[in-house]
């Protein structure tokens, strides 16, 4: 549990060790390569594979056993590729765009909560700080588009920003409800207060997953989904890089290393999205009617969040299963109706689900239904 | 001296020098960004974190994206060159100084009246959670200026609305 002030200082800390820099290069390498770097990789296989299934095709199954390493070779054709930059494009924003991607939804990793004892930071704005950088993607696809200095970019760059400015209010309005309910912004004390159990003595003081507390915040977490899928420009909202219309959108002159930052960028926000999908709806790490803590025998502390770990993942992965399965299933949105269903649908549909669970707060004096059920009402 | 401050605060001075004289209005508006992410570390070391989110949420994500907006939508905007304004920069740089001066000496006053001189008062100042004690703040004893803020901005919206309407 520390607060954000706190993590500042002591990190000022640990600086005698190493200077500024020297942490700053070690923290973002563990996030890059143990987090976000096997993910973003392995997760081009896996939309492959899940593609090809869908259509009734193998997929990759050359490298390495049932084409496991394919984002490795990959990885080493964009990084052998000619580092080609447009002539009339603008040099310095061209270099600088895709490290505002990355480094918008690579931090997001640090409020992650893994585990109960695996969460980089657990900051008490944590949810807050997710939404606040992944913003930092907007301005990086919206750079990268000018820079190019080509019209099918500028056209998606603006696409993008003013789809991901629009559907940040209905995604952050979509929090709310689970915010009313734990009263808190930390993502720790807001997945464990969702540890609900059938045979425990918890079960006044703790609620099942938010998403099953009442009617309104199950479809909220719906809104959060959709939301998050408009955020991540993901089909069927994918109309900053509609290939058919646009090339290739906003990276359409993007090669190479860069283009690998982009799309490593909108993988990780896409894990980023899902796991708070999970962590704020789905019960995060815990397994659910059951608290591995509270077996009665007590288990060591590496083994737990061990568990914990891979329960967050199964459901993480899961959700995003479920984008993937979506972009080979909708059709993409035109954009007059992309705009009207974030202000005519999602938005109003969001209020409607806060004033619900405020009004549900108040009936029921915060029990949620699970409780009520278990006749502790 | 607090080294991420430091480095956060020369972030902050070096961009809104960059925003101030560069020539080209778009990369002014890109150094305009690093400036709030800089600010937004300052209220971090001041205790405001919940204010330093919404600092990056308002002004990165919201304000900036639509500075850039209105820059790449008008034509004429992209093209202006400092040189064609430096003689407009005297009355400008007296009004920032004097505004400098002035919010320095407010700021001077207002920190002497707080209980905040002993680096004890400060640290425990600093460290406590805000988000809660803001949230009663706004929906208890500053109920009326907050609804008064709302009314304000709904306003807003029904105009621009209004004004985008199409006819």
């Amino acid at each position: 549990m520390v607060q954000s002030a706190q993590f500042a200082h002591s990190l000022e800390g640990w600086f005698g060790l190493l200077p500024l820099w020297g942490w700053a290069a070690v923290s973002a390498f563990i996030v890059i390569y143990f987090l976000a770097l096997p993910f973003g990789g392995l997760a081009t296989y896996i939309e492959r594979k899940i593609a090809a299934d869908m259509q009734d095709r193998i997929g990759p199954n050359r490298v390495g056993p049932i084409g496991l390493f394919q984002f490795a070779a990959d990885a080493v054709k964009m990084l052998a590729k000619e580092d080609f930059i447009p002539k009339g494009g603008d040099r310095f924003l061209f270099n600088l765009a895709p490290l505002f991607v990355v480094v918008g939804s690579c931090t997001a990793f640090a409020v992650l909560p893994l585990s109960k004892y695996l969460i980089g930071a657990d900051l008490n704005i944590g949810v807050v700080f997710i939404l606040a950088v992944t913003t930092l993607i907007a301005p990086g696809l919206l750079l990268g588009s000018w820079a190019s200095e080509n019209k099918w970019s500028l056209l998606g760059g603006l696409r993008a920003a003013s789809q991901i400015v629009s559907y940040e209010i209905p995604v952050a309005l979509s929090i709310l409800p689970i915010v009313l309910i734990s009263g808190s912004l930390q993502i720790g004390s807001i997945v464990e207060q969702q540890g609900w159990t059938v045979f425990g003595e918890n079960q006044a003081s703790y609620h099942f997953w938010n998403a099953f507390h009442n009617p309104f915040t199950f479809f909220s977490m719906f809104l959060l989904f959709i939301g998050g899928l408009a955020e991540t420009n993901r089909i069927p909202f994918d109309l900053p890089e509609a290939e058919s219309e646009l090339v290739s959108g906003f990276n359409t002159e993007f090669s190479g290393m860069r283009f690998g930052l982009y799309a490593l960028g909108e993988f990780c926000d896409v894990f980023v999205m899902s796991a708070m999908v999970t962590a704020l709806y789905l019960g995060g790490w815990h397994i659910p009617f059951l608290d591995i803590e509270k077996l009665g025998f007590a288990l060591p502390t590496a083994l737990v969040a061990f568990v914990q770990f891979h329960m967050f993942m199964i459901k993480t992965l899961l959700v995003v299963f479920v984008v993937m399965w979506l972009r080979w299933t909708l059709p993409r949105l035109r954009v007059d109706q992309l705009m009207g269903m974030c202000w005519k649908g999602l938005l109003p549909l969001a209020f409607f689900n806060i004033l619900g669970t405020a009004l549900w707060m108040w009936v029921f004096k915060g029990q949620s239904l699970m409780q009520l059920l278990a006749g502790h009402g | 001296m607090n080294k991420v401050l430091l480095l956060a605060e020369i972030l902050t001075v070096a961009s809104a020098l960059v925003v101030g004289f560069h020539p080209n209005i778009l990369y002014a508006s890109v150094f305009l960004l690093f400036t709030f992410c800089g600010v937004a570390v300052m209220f971090l070391y001041a205790g405001a974190d919940f204010l330093a989110g919404a600092q990056i949420i308002i002004y990165v994500g919201g304000v900036t994206i639509l500075i850039l907006f209105a820059i790449m939508l008008t034509q004429w905007l992209y093209k202006i060159k400092l040189a064609d304004l430096r003689n407009k920069m005297i009355l400008p740089a007296i009004l920032s100084v004097a505004v400098a001066v002035f919010l320095y000496r407010a700021l001077h006053q207002m920190v002497a009246t707080l209980p905040l001189q002993t680096p004890e008062a400060l640290e425990k100042f600093t460290s406590t959670p805000k988000t809660a004690l803001m949230g009663h703040a706004l929906l208890g004893s500053y109920l009326l200026p907050f609804e008064a803020i709302t009314i304000l901005l709904l306003g807003a919206m029904v105009g621009a609305v209004w004004l985008a309407r199409p006819e």
